[in-house]
């Protein structure tokens, strides 16, 4: 079922998540629409990119963040918008050196993993672990923790939301909070290198 | 909810249906329906997808541990996965299920790394009590955030290279920044003044969120909540000098020749404050300051061959341990050269 559009979509675009979100953050003040922000981005660069894609995805990815806010601003969304016209395309190329993800390491990779494991709520973990890790069915891993198949599902349905979010880094962190992986990341330098 | 998230959800929610292993044809129609009712339904199916997929590399953590119960948290980041880094090859084919040999051991090499990371520098703890009396001292190395909790409840972030004296008695809470730039999340007591000083200048804070920060010239003060006052202790000619009043929001830099307030909104000062979670945040900065701003962080050092060099404008967000790709990007966008040496990198004009 996947495309070789939709991988394209997922390696090229996806991976500057967390560059993205501080990018909309940056320039967004209200907190609570930079869920919708992010959603919206992401379709509006599907659309245009499945018609014609971008030489430069992330720099597209910016810049189509840029004319989004540019436009909901216009619209009279917000009071006070950052003058956006600043970044320059060398600058959004700047920008998203918050994140090359793609230099992101195994080290690192596996870490942010584990954490977004761990950051799970108990039973979401368990179910997260016996379907994922050791690949049990999920009616079997309802019948080892004695729980409905349907509860199974609810739990596999959030676990993936929160990985997601902890892997991408998706939503900012509430008021200061710090994200959990900033403390121990400081290696990016070196973990680039064994990067695959 | 918004609808975003709604769309979040329900796309978890696809996914996990069709994970559930009676998935049929009608099933997979459905889904093709809902994913082409809208493009942000896909994007949102994609990306959970991913993340999903991505997930399923937990298997290498899962080589090495016993049995087939779920791992206490943390479990493979201290304890057996990293003691098991020199298993043998044998056991992690077994163990490492449907990863192949090869990346569970790459992914095990990798995590004792991190660990022996992890493990590394730590705070000179001095303290004693005596009596409602303590004394700490707290110091950072160069390249390293230190997060600490005060007596009184209050934490301080230490910047790189910054060291901390702190007294705490009854009546006062004194802290000393020796060096460097520290972060202070003030716990309230009303009784008890928490009083940062540094180079003869004080901030006096009850309840709040402020750093203070020591350069060559002057003192920084960045205040993100509440209310710090900022004085200065009486001149050896007896006069008391100004004191100036900091809400949040405020910029404050006190030199010799008295002390400049700019007032931001919380949400740009806070960005002066973004070392605390390994960013350099420069909006329209000279390439000089931001080289002195690298160079509080690293052991290598960023220098400029030409002055020309040091006028350029930067402005972004960078990873202040991650000079390398900051030098690259400027290579890119600038018209600079960088000579690499090991101790450090130097910036030619080109």
């Amino acid at each position: 079922m996947p495309t070789d559009f939709d991988d394209w979509f997922v390696r090229e675009i996806l991976v500057h998540e967390r560059a993205l979100a501080q990018y909309l953050q940056r320039c967004w003040p209200h907190r609570d629409e930079l869920h919708d922000l992010r959603q919206e981005v992401y379709a509006r660069v599907y659309e245009a990119a499945a018609r014609n894609r971008p030489s430069s995805p992330q720099a597209f990815l910016f810049t189509t963040a840029r004319h989004l806010m540019t436009d909901r601003a216009r619209r009279g969304r917000v009071v006070s918008i950052e003058p956006v016209g600043d970044f320059e395309p060398s600058n959004v190329y700047l920008v998203d050196d918050v994140s090359p993800e793609r230099w992101v390491g195994a080290r690192q990779a596996l870490k942010r993993l584990a954490e977004a494991l761990d950051r799970l709520p108990d039973r979401c973990r368990e179910v997260v672990w016996l379907r994922r890790v050791e690949e049990l069915p999920q009616k079997d891993v309802a019948r080892r923790l004695g729980i409905s198949g349907k509860t199974v599902e609810k739990h596999l349905a959030k676990g993936m939301r929160l990985i997601a979010d902890h892997l991408y880094g998706g939503m900012p962190p509430r008021d200061g909070e710090a994200p959990a992986w900033t403390a121990t990341d400081e290696d990016d330098g070196d973990a680039r290198q064994q990067a695959d | 909810m918004h609808d975003s998230r709604r769309i979040e959800q329900a796309a978890a929610e696809w996914l996990a249906r069709r994970d559930r292993g009676d998935w049929s044809p009608y099933d997979a129609r459905a889904l093709e329906d809902w994913l082409c009712a809208s493009t942000r339904h896909r994007v949102e199916f994609l990306r959970l997808q991913a993340a999903w997929r991505e997930a399923g590399r937990l298997q290498a953590l899962a080589a090495g541990l016993p049995g087939d119960e779920v791992p206490p948290r943390g479990a493979w980041v201290l304890g057996p996965v990293a003691h098991a880094t020199h298993a043998t090859h044998a056991h992690d084919v077994a163990a490492a299920g449907t990863a192949t040999p090869m990346r569970a051991r790459r992914w095990r090499h990798a995590l004792a790394a991190g660990v022996a990371l992890v493990a590394t520098g730590a705070a000179l703890w001095l303290g004693w009590q005596l009596g409602g009396r303590s004394e700490a001292d707290y110091a950072s190395t160069l390249g390293q955030l230190q997060t600490v909790t005060l007596a009184d409840g209050s934490s301080a972030v230490l910047s790189s290279d910054s060291r901390l004296h702190v007294r705490m008695t009854r009546g006062e809470r004194d802290i000393e920044l020796l060096q460097g730039e520290a972060y202070f999340d003030v716990a309230h007591d009303a009784g008890r003044p928490f009083v940062v000083s540094a180079d003869g200048r004080r901030a006096i804070a009850v309840g709040t969120r402020f750093s203070v920060r020591r350069d060559a010239q002057d003192v920084r003060v960045v205040v993100t909540q509440g209310k710090v006052r900022l004085d200065a202790p009486p001149g050896a000619d007896g006069r008391a000098t100004p004191v100036s009043l900091l809400p949040a929001g405020s910029v404050a830099t006190a030199g010799r020749s008295g002390v400049l307030v700019r007032s931001l909104p919380v949400a740009e000062a806070e960005r002066y404050l973004e070392w605390r979670s390994g960013f350099l945040t420069f909006d329209d900065t000279s390439l000089a300051s931001a080289a002195a701003e690298f160079n509080r962080f690293n052991t290598r050092r960023l220098e400029l061959a030409d002055a020309g060099v040091g006028e350029l404008r930067v402005g972004g967000n960078f990873r202040w341990a991650n000079l390398d790709s900051f030098v690259k990007l400027l290579e890119m966008g600038f018209p600079v050269r960088a000579e690499r040496l090991p101790d450090r990198i130097v910036l030619h004009a080109r």
